[in-house]
């Protein structure tokens, strides 16, 4: 029986492999002309790392493996096309993932150790303000939004780590509300530091986290707030700023007016949008053709619209394929938090889920037309180092969420 | 199963509910709104293939060469030779300015793209496409610089037609604009009040006025129970409003035929009621009103909304073609080849053959018959009418010496206060070769007197000089 269940538990990952392998022909058949070693070695590099953490992973963690496996996927068809826009972005993106993977077991093993975690609210708290203080005061202004700190030529977003803070504030907080309750309007208080959050990204016009944050904190409310009526005052308060941000925010009334008709306004606000579709209509069902298609007419295509040159060269089949992949995703990490026993790790889970879930679809939303379009990557798969290490940072403590947290407290204590 | 656990479940629910309103919502994308959008001429991908692949030249059908490409440095310069005579028809290809007429239609016949399925596209990274295909039209160079000269400096619209194969001879609408040197006049030529840019033979919706009549007058012969003698003194009243002949005429006791030859507008306001709109909307539903008419080039559709018509007088002005009833003039040109085809309404055709760079015929336009508009009899006894109109009638400057033409007159009144001048017709009656329709927008005269001549010089240049 043993032998049998180590069997099942491998041949995903051995699939998965035979996938990334194929996945790397194509990349050499579409780059025979200058098929360079370095590459080919580089390439078979991940490969093998891939391959070792899911090996790894399955010694050492009793906890899901499938999360790494699916991640492992996204990445292997983000960095496929992500090379074949842009070579050397490809390489750099080559790094970032080993990096993430590295910072993915460092991760792991640090805050699996770390005790009380659950009790630091206040930590949390800070660190989420300093980041903001970052941002504000080291930050630049790249595609229209301030939330690009750079430090000695290496650029990175602070917003991307601030989710996983705040993910542990509403942790910390709905996990303790028996410690909370000596203060009266506790609850109250933590709406109101979300709020603030949203506001400091709103003027920082980085809409789409605004968005992230928002749907994250209203779920986790939805799900632990014992004061019901204060979910409607969130409904309320989230639909009254909107609309106040409609009225006095310009780059908030241009994104509406793109999204109702983008056409009238190809020139201008329109031309990103329209672009996407262009490209997502050209690729038809199954695509044109990997190195057949023209990603280099969509702006900003290897982040924010790399869903755009995907669906243009591999089709809307692999599309919608990623979007499965990315439900598939979201139902195990919600499936880890209903079997966590601890609820810490619970909210943890729920709330990383939920990061990942409605990221990627505000963005595939977004270059889709079916709402609004607001500059966000798309988890595993959009080119940037922010994103990817703390894609990874959030996918290992989704890691540590599986496993049994309840008997490790109990022999700790 | 706990609360805690029931809400985890509804949000898990909410999210996937979210993904899947993607997958259908790129799927629908895909399936009824990616074909439209890739032929935008804001996307570039549409210009790339111009610099690799020859685009195909529009040809007419005597083999004269309308439009075509040649090499200028790394990509193709397109040519039209006769500046403004195929404004319309030919239209135009600019990465400026986009695309239009043919050029936008047959894009990818004149690329020799083919619709993208894996198989053509293998095919295609195989075997790279250089050369696009020749369009073959069914027009005749010499019909259409007839017809467009006879329309020089009015405003309006001429089409000819083979009545009984629904080849197009010619196509004009005017004001037109000069096709080769967009570049120097598009600010003047989008601006202009007079609409260069609509080509009035398929956009235009006019009044047609008492062309309209044909349509009147089968319905009334489909409604055989009706009295056909009627006493006219000018003018009828219906619900208190009065409706007067021409010049307030009265022609005295008449019936059908002589209604129709003496376009008397109080014996079909009189009889419209008893004929009923029913009929006659069935009748013209038959020729194509209120739907679209297949072609090679977009068709707005005729009006005739009789389901829509409440009071009388609306009816009654629908039968004298005033009113509600709009109407392009290909369909007016489609009514009179169907009258001339023993009821047979054909479809009408703009391009012939669509044709490799080896001569190889591709696909073939054939003659489809698209409804019967009328039974043969009813047509026969419509013709003889439409015969006695041109010898005694109000058409008698379409008169053709040894030739017996059919036509009928229209002078419609619109909102600018100047008549629309209408003629529809066609000849020989008895061995029908081509039907025309012509109206000349606010001419202010008489379809007997202004557009009558036209109809007879085009008719008789067309039976002439067309070969088939």
């Amino acid at each position: 029986m043993m032998f049998k269940g180590e069997i099942r538990k491998q041949s995903p990952k051995n699939l998965l492999l035979l996938f990334q392998i194929l996945a790397l022909l194509l990349l050499l058949a579409y780059e025979q002309m200058h098929a360079d070693k370095m590459i080919f070695i580089m390439a078979m590099g991940l490969i093998l790392i891939i391959y070792l953490s899911n090996y790894l992973l399955i010694k050492i963690s009793s906890g899901d493996n499938y999360i790494f496996l699916i991640v492992t996927m996204l990445i292997t068809i983000g960095i496929i096309v992500i090379y074949r826009i842009d070579e050397k972005l490809g390489i750099k993106q080559l790094t970032w993932i080993s990096l993430g993977i590295f910072l993915f077991f460092l991760v792991y093993f640090m805050v699996k150790r770390l005790k009380k975690i659950d009790d630091w609210l206040y930590l949390y708290l800070v660190l989420a303000y300093l980041l903001f203080i970052i941002t504000f005061a080291f930050g630049d202004r790249k595609f229209g939004a301030i939330n690009w700190v750079s430090f000695r030529g290496f650029a990175f977003q602070p917003g991307e780590i601030t989710k996983i803070v705040l993910i542990f504030l509403l942790a910390s907080y709905y996990s303790n509300t028996e410690k909370w309750r000596h203060i009266k309007y506790s609850s109250y208080y933590i709406m109101g530091v979300v709020y603030s959050f949203i506001a400091l990204l709103f003027l920082q016009k980085d809409l789409g986290t605004a968005l992230v944050f928002y749907i994250i904190f209203a779920s986790i409310q939805f799900i632990y707030e014992e004061d019901r009526k204060l979910i409607l005052y969130n409904i309320g308060l989230f639909l009254g700023s909107g609309v106040l941000g409609y009225v006095l925010f310009d780059h908030v009334k241009i994104r509406f007016q793109a999204w109702l008709n983008p056409w009238i306004y190809i020139e201008r606000q329109g031309y990103q949008i329209t672009q996407s579709l262009f490209a997502i209509a050209e690729g038809g069902f199954f695509g044109k053709g990997l190195g057949m298609g023209h990603p280099d007419f969509v702006p900003v295509v290897y982040t924010d619209f790399i869903f755009s040159a995907i669906c243009e060269e591999m089709g809307i089949f692999t599309g919608i394929g990623i979007v499965m992949l990315f439900m598939i995703f979201v139902y195990r990490g919600f499936k880890i938090a209903i079997s966590q026993e601890n609820r810490f790790y619970r909210i943890l889970a729920i709330g990383i889920s939920t990061l990942f879930g409605i990221q990627s679809f505000i963005i595939l939303g977004g270059v889709l037309k079916m709402i609004p379009l607001t500059g966000l990557t798309l988890p595993f798969i959009s080119y940037g180092g922010s994103s990817i290490l703390s894609s990874f940072i959030a996918l290992s403590i989704l890691q540590i969420c599986s496993e049994d947290m309840t008997s490790r407290e109990d022999t700790d204590e | 199963m706990n609360k805690e656990i029931k809400r985890i479940i509804i949000i898990l629910t909410v999210l996937c509910m979210t993904f899947i309103s993607l997958i259908v919502y790129i799927s629908y994308f895909q399936i009824f709104k990616a074909s439209a959008i890739k032929n935008n001429s804001y996307n570039k991908r549409l210009w790339i293939n111009e610099q690799t692949i020859l685009r195909g030249s529009i040809l007419d059908r005597n083999g004269n060469v309308l439009a075509y490409s040649e090499k200028e440095g790394d990509s193709y310069k397109r040519n039209y030779n006769y500046g403004s005579l195929y404004s319309h028809i030919v239209g135009y290809s600019y990465r400026e300015y986009g695309k239009s007429g043919l050029e936008l239609y047959y894009n990818n016949s004149l690329l020799n793209i083919s619709d993208s399925t894996p198989i053509n596209e293998i095919k295609n990274i195989v075997i790279p496409n250089t050369t696009g295909n020749n369009l073959v039209l069914t027009i005749d160079h010499n019909i259409q610089s007839r017809a467009r000269s006879l329309i020089d400096g009015k405003k309006g619209s001429i089409v000819v037609m083979n009545p009984t194969t629904g080849e197009i001879y010619a196509m004009v609408s005017y004001p037109d604009f000069n096709i080769s040197n967009l570049n120097e006049n598009w600010k003047e030529i989008s601006e202009d009040m007079e609409s260069p840019l609509i080509n009035r033979a398929i956009q235009g919706l006019y009044a047609p006025g008492s062309v309209f009549k044909v349509i009147t007058a089968m319905a009334a012969l489909e409604n055989s129970s009706y009295e056909t003698q009627y006493n006219c003194i000018g003018s009828e009243k219906i619900e208190g409003y009065v409706f007067k002949d021409y010049e307030g005429k009265a022609h005295g006791p008449i019936d059908l035929k002589g209604a129709l030859v003496k376009s008397c507008n109080t014996y079909f306001i009189n009889k419209s009621l008893e004929i009923g709109k029913d009929t006659i909307g069935k009748i013209s539903e038959r020729f194509f009103f209120n739907s679209r008419i297949p072609f090679d080039l977009p068709v707005k559709s005729s009006q005739f909304p009789y389901k829509e018509m409440t009071t009388d007088v609306e009816v009654a002005a629908a039968s004298i073609g005033q009113g509600k009833v709009l109407v392009t003039p290909l369909n007016m040109a489609l009514i009179a080849s169907g009258i001339a085809n023993e009821g047979e309404v054909v479809k009408p055709i703009l391009v012939k053959e669509i044709v490799t760079k080896d001569g190889k015929v591709l696909k073939q336009s054939d003659i489809e018959i698209l409804s019967q508009g009328i039974n043969p009899l009813g047509a026969n006894t419509i013709k003889d009418m439409m015969v006695e109109v041109v010898k005694s009638g109000t058409g008698v400057n379409a008169k053709i010496k040894n030739v017996t033409v059919a036509g009928k007159t229209g002078t419609a009144e619109n909102s600018s206060g100047k008549n629309h001048a209408w003629f529809i017709g066609f000849a020989p009656a008895d061995n029908p070769k081509v039907a025309v329709s012509i109206v000349l927008e606010e001419d202010g005269s008489t379809g007997g007197k202004a557009a009558a001549p036209l109809a007879r010089d085009i008719m008789l240049y067309t039976i002439e000089n067309i070969k088939d």
